[in-house]
């Protein structure tokens, strides 16, 4: 189990830096594919199969392929280094460094596991066992049907506006004037 | 497992810095995006783990959202992109600066 933890989340790193440091943008974009499915196997290591499937799904395929198909039509090719450069990426590595400990402090202070895997606190009625005897999906799907709907209709609104938005920016201007 | 628990939360800290590192470092806006689609999946990952670790499911839940609102971010910001693009424009972030002139 920590074998795969170690190796995904390796590779998701490497990933994440892939996609700041690379010169060209289509590597750029390579990286972040590699970044996402090693995220989708971290997610399978929570026990989120249905987010894990998602991620493959709408991030690796549609997002990813929008991505590449804007690179392919603009075809941006090397961003151009300026003498700022260097140190614009030193100094954004020593912010990332010094964020991520920030962040890091933050967020396991005061955070102790103990036996099982469990935090200590109040537990939610969702442990892996119940949930996989449900079923990951309808568990989740239950929840998104029930206790969170108004998010997820919000989520629908929003969509219609992005598709909206999208199709009016792209048209032709021509009409306008 | 539950040795991994800070490991999670470590990794996810890391993508979003390098992330906001690298919104703030590119100037490609097609690259900064993807440094936000980086620090959005980041949250994902924070919020996956913290959603096994509690025992509960609305860290799940907001993943899939999150996830939608990704995705409505890229569509209408490459559609953006390319609006500038059309509009002869160098796609340079630095250079673009009218609005604040």
């Amino acid at each position: 189990m920590s074998v795969v933890f170690g190796l995904a989340a390796v590779i998701a790193f490497m990933g994440a830096l892939g996609v700041v440091l690379s010169q060209r943008t289509i590597y750029s974009a390579m990286s972040l594919v590699l970044n996402m499915v090693a995220l989708a196997v971290l997610f399978l290591l929570l026990d989120a199969q249905f987010i894990a499937a998602v991620q493959i799904i709408v991030y690796a395929g549609a997002v990813m392929v929008l991505f590449v198909f804007i690179i392919a039509l603009l075809s941006p090719g090397a961003e151009e280094r300026l003498r700022s450069v260097e140190l614009r990426l030193l100094l954004g590595g020593v912010g990332a460094v010094a964020f991520t400990l920030l962040i890091g402090r933050l967020t396991l202070n005061g955070i102790t596991v103990g036996a099982h895997g469990r935090l200590h606190g109040a537990l939610g009625p969702f442990s892996p066992v119940a949930v996989n005897a449900h079923g990951q999906v309808q568990t989740l799907g239950d929840q998104l049907f029930t206790t969170y709907l108004l998010p997820f209709e919000v989520t629908s609104l929003l969509l219609l506006v992005a598709a909206v938005g999208a199709v009016y920016l792209s048209r032709r201007r021509r009409q306008l004037a | 497992m539950s040795g991994l628990f800070p490991g999670f939360l470590i990794l996810s800290a890391a993508m979003f810095a390098i992330g906001a590192a690298g919104v703030l470092v590119r100037r490609n806006p097609i690259v900064v995006f993807m440094c936000i689609e980086l620090m959005l999946n980041s949250a994902n990952l924070a919020l996956v783990t913290y959603a096994r670790y509690t025992h509960t499911m609305a860290g799940q839940v907001f993943a899939l959202i999150v996830i939608a609102v990704a995705a409505s971010e890229v569509v209408v910001g490459l559609a953006l992109i390319t609006g500038v693009y059309r509009s002869g424009r160098r796609l340079d972030l630095d250079e673009l600066s009218e609005m604040s002139e």
